[in-house]
């Protein structure tokens, strides 16, 4: 013990000089100041602004598809429940029991998004070519707009026609007649660092000066590969937006891309947890969004057996239309191998067919129920995420919040 | 031998606490370190606390003011706790001081509150508002905001300072649906976050020069997201310079016509207001001399978003016969912009 206490105190006090050989300046932090502005000065030519106009389309709700344009409805108060008098005597405000009509179980509202609804405000984009196509958030877009504007800084407002889009990735093409535009650097996702400067850039508020939230860039890989996780403010003020480095080169666009997509996403805004989908990455994918193509999540349409831990993923059900059902995987089949990766354990399976599309196909090796043999299927394409599997939540689906098996009695 | 050096730094730990607690410590006993420190250091003896009456749940009787004067000016954002014989000032020193109420500047949503400076210990120390050039901000500025945040400061205890970055600006048009504003010009935006309490208090530079005034946390009708915002110091000048100098402003009387374009627009009944088509265009109206036509897509006037055609009629009316607009349109997929001279409406 002692001994320990002795080496602990040599270790400190070597810690202590260490530190006297090199002061600390503690106004070291300032040098970000110009460092931060260099950088938006930068990136501020590249972050236009994004208008829309008309639309209906119905937006994802917290309880499904709800109207996101209609008038504000109301909102369930919370039932104020009367404090019990301490002893028994009556309050003079406390209904009588006698006369109260809130005994009966009142009918359900049908409401209404919980917390936020989406207004048509401005929202933000990046220059991608300089012949104008633009990226935007997919956000930008939730109300299906009749017209699209982009105003792009010094150069005027202009229409813009809408392409494709990547709602795994909440991200849209949009084209421009212009020329000469300037033209964001993207970085490669593999070269972020955990804890690298990440500042995002927006432009809703003025034509001629973008907005600006610092942060670090908190994690990578996130959302299966698609983005990376910061920790600057994002909001509907910034969706769409650049989110930089010290040097202005771009590490992702900001959108709302909460795992469970209720309520477009946004939930999680100014939480300091944002997104920022990487887009060097994705070249071939952003090609055929100007095509036109819509990409989706891929459905291979497999529910898991939770109780299952491995090897191997093994499957609790197939739904009628799903892309497994079609190749014949049933109940009680399980998924060995992914592409020629051995799959270890449901979470690990989610992990290798997650970051896939809509039309990408899989290589699946399974060992089919009563069978003893590994049998190799022919790949199966994947299909579009539908609706249903959409609009629910999708937070079990996350390797990060897989459900462990409960406990059986007796075990 | 641990233990008692353990002792004895909690002894010292518990005289500083003391020696700190309750006592209105003299400025020079501090030796701050860091830009932000020195700042802080700077701008606190000016900042002081406001207790107003409230007698709703929801409005919190606290608030941060600013000492202006030595003559005991206070400027704080004019609320409804602020009242006449129930407004009070706690000063740095914990000196609890009753306050006059002087006539506020409705347009700014501001209000100079006054204090007997006999009854100050000492020398009020004013932060007199900086030359309106050393007052500027710039997007990504480091910022500090000083403020009494949700009454945690009570007596002598210090408001809080909080650190930011300058966001950006909020340009008078691109802003004018945000709630609870009274002030009409351009906003700081910040993300040091103006909690309840914190308004009326200060956004500084790191060289503690006085920038902003904190507004209540906005609501942005813009984006539903809530915004943390200030009025650039340099608005404030003018009011400051009539009731704390004394100059008197010349303000300029605006009479307002109710403007016309001779635009009709493509109105339908229903709930939702829908884009500001073009249906018609009068003969010989100003939007027929500027070559507006059927089916045109109106988009923006000047620099203020029509997205409908409730919010057309809500922006023509901050507007006079008489003013030159920009008017923007979209026709088919071309954007044309032209200058509208806005008329009266022929009778």
């Amino acid at each position: 013990m002692r001994s320990s206490g002795v080496g602990g105190a040599v270790i400190l006090l070597a810690a202590i000089s260490a530190n006297a050989q090199r002061p600390v300046d503690p106004d070291e932090f300032l040098h970000l100041e110009p460092v931060l502005q260099r950088a938006i000065a930068t990136a501020a030519p590249f972050v236009v602004t994004i208008e829309t106009f008309g639309g209906t389309r119905r937006t994802l709700g917290a309880d499904g598809p709800v109207d996101g344009d209609g008038p504000p409805r109301p909102r369930p108060a919370p039932k104020a429940k009367p404090e019990p008098a301490p002893d028994g005597e009556p309050q003079p405000d406390a209904p009588k029991p006698d006369d109260a009509p809130d005994e009966k179980p009142k009918p359900k509202l049908p409401l209404v998004p919980e917390g936020f609804q989406q207004t048509r405000g401005r929202t933000t984009g990046v220059v991608l070519t300089s012949d104008g196509w633009i990226l935007v958030s997919r956000f930008a877009l939730n109300f299906d707009p009749t017209t699209v504007l982009v105003v792009v800084p010094g150069r005027g407002t202009f229409h813009a026609e809408r392409a494709g889009e990547d709602t795994s990735r909440g991200i849209a093409l949009v084209k421009i007649d212009a020329e000469g535009l300037p033209v964001a650097t993207f970085v490669p996702p593999d070269e972020v660092r955990v804890g690298q400067w990440a500042f995002a850039l927006g432009r809703t508020f003025a034509a001629d000066e973008p907005t600006v939230h610092i942060g670090i860039v908190s994690a990578k890989n996130r959302l299966f590969g698609r983005a990376l996780q910061i920790d600057a403010y994002t909001s509907p003020a910034n969706y769409g937006g650049a989110v930089v480095d010290v040097h202005g080169r771009v590490l992702g666009i900001a959108v709302p891309l909460s795992p469970s997509g209720r309520n477009a996403g946004v939930e999680w805004y100014d939480s300091g947890i944002g997104f920022a989908v990487t887009i060097a990455d994705i070249r071939d994918l952003l090609a055929r969004m100007q095509q036109g193509h819509v990409l989706q999540r891929g459905w291979l349409g497999v529910q898991l057996e939770l109780a299952h831990l491995g090897p191997g993923a093994k499957i609790a059900g197939t739904p009628k239309d799903g892309a497994a059902a079609r190749a014949h995987l049933r109940k009680g089949d399980v998924i060995v191998a992914v592409d020629g990766v051995e799959v270890q354990n449901g979470p690990h399976f989610q992990m290798l067919v997650s970051s896939r599309l809509g039309g990408d196909r899989v290589t699946l090796t399974v060992l089919k129920k009563g069978a003893g043999e590994r049998l190799t299927l022919p790949p199966i394409e994947l299909l579009d995420t539908p609706w249903s599997e959409q609009a629910q939540d999708k937070s079990a689906d996350l390797p990060a919040s897989f459900p462990l098996p409960e406990k059986q009695e007796g075990r | 031998m641990r233990a008692l050096f353990v002792v004895v730094l909690l002894a010292a730990a518990l005289s500083a606490q003391t020696a700190d607690f309750g006592k209105a410590y003299s400025f020079a006993e501090r030796r701050p370190k860091t830009r932000v420190e020195v700042a802080i250091d700077r701008v606190l003896p000016s900042i002081v606390k406001v207790h107003g009456a409230s007698g709703l749940a929801t409005i919190n009787a606290y608030a941060t003011g600013i000492v202006v004067s030595t003559r005991g000016h206070i400027l704080t954002l004019d609320q409804i706790m602020i009242q006449k014989g129930r407004t009070r000032v706690v000063l740095y020193d914990g000196s609890v001081h009753d306050a006059l109420l002087l006539p506020g500047d409705a347009e700014l949503g501001v209000r100079l509150l006054k204090i007997d400076p006999s009854e100050v210990q000492g020398e009020l120390q004013p932060l007199w508002p900086p030359e309106p050039e050393r007052a500027a901000f710039r997007t990504g500025q480091f910022v500090v905001s000083v403020g009494n945040s949700f009454r945690l400061a009570e007596f002598s205890e210090k408001v809080s300072a909080t650190f930011g970055v300058v966001v950006g600006r909020a340009n008078t048009a691109l802003r004018y649906r945000m709630a609870d504003v009274d002030y009409d010009g351009d906003l700081i935006l910040t993300d040091a976050c103006n909690n309840p309490g914190q308004f009326g208090g200060g956004l500084f530079t790191l060289d503690g020069t006085w920038i902003g005034l904190n507004l209540r946390l906005l609501d942005s009708k813009e984006t539903n997201t809530m915004l943390s915002a200030a009025i650039p110091t340099r608005d404030l000048l003018p009011y400051l310079d009539e009731y704390v100098l004394g100059k008197r402003r010349q303000q300029p009387v605006v009479e307002k016509t109710p403007a016309w374009t001779g635009v009709v627009l493509f109105e339908q009944a229903g709930r939702q207001s829908p884009p500001a088509y073009v249906e018609r265009v009068r003969p010989d109206s100003p939007a027929a001399k500027l070559g507006l036509r059927p089916d045109d897509l109106i988009v923006r006037l000047d620099d203020y978003s029509v997205r409908s055609c409730v919010e057309f009629r809500d922006v023509l009316a901050r507007f006079s016969a008489g003013q030159t607009i920009k008017v923007t349109w979209k026709r088919g997929t071309r954007v044309l912009d032209g200058d509208l001279l806005l008329a009266e409406e022929p009778r």
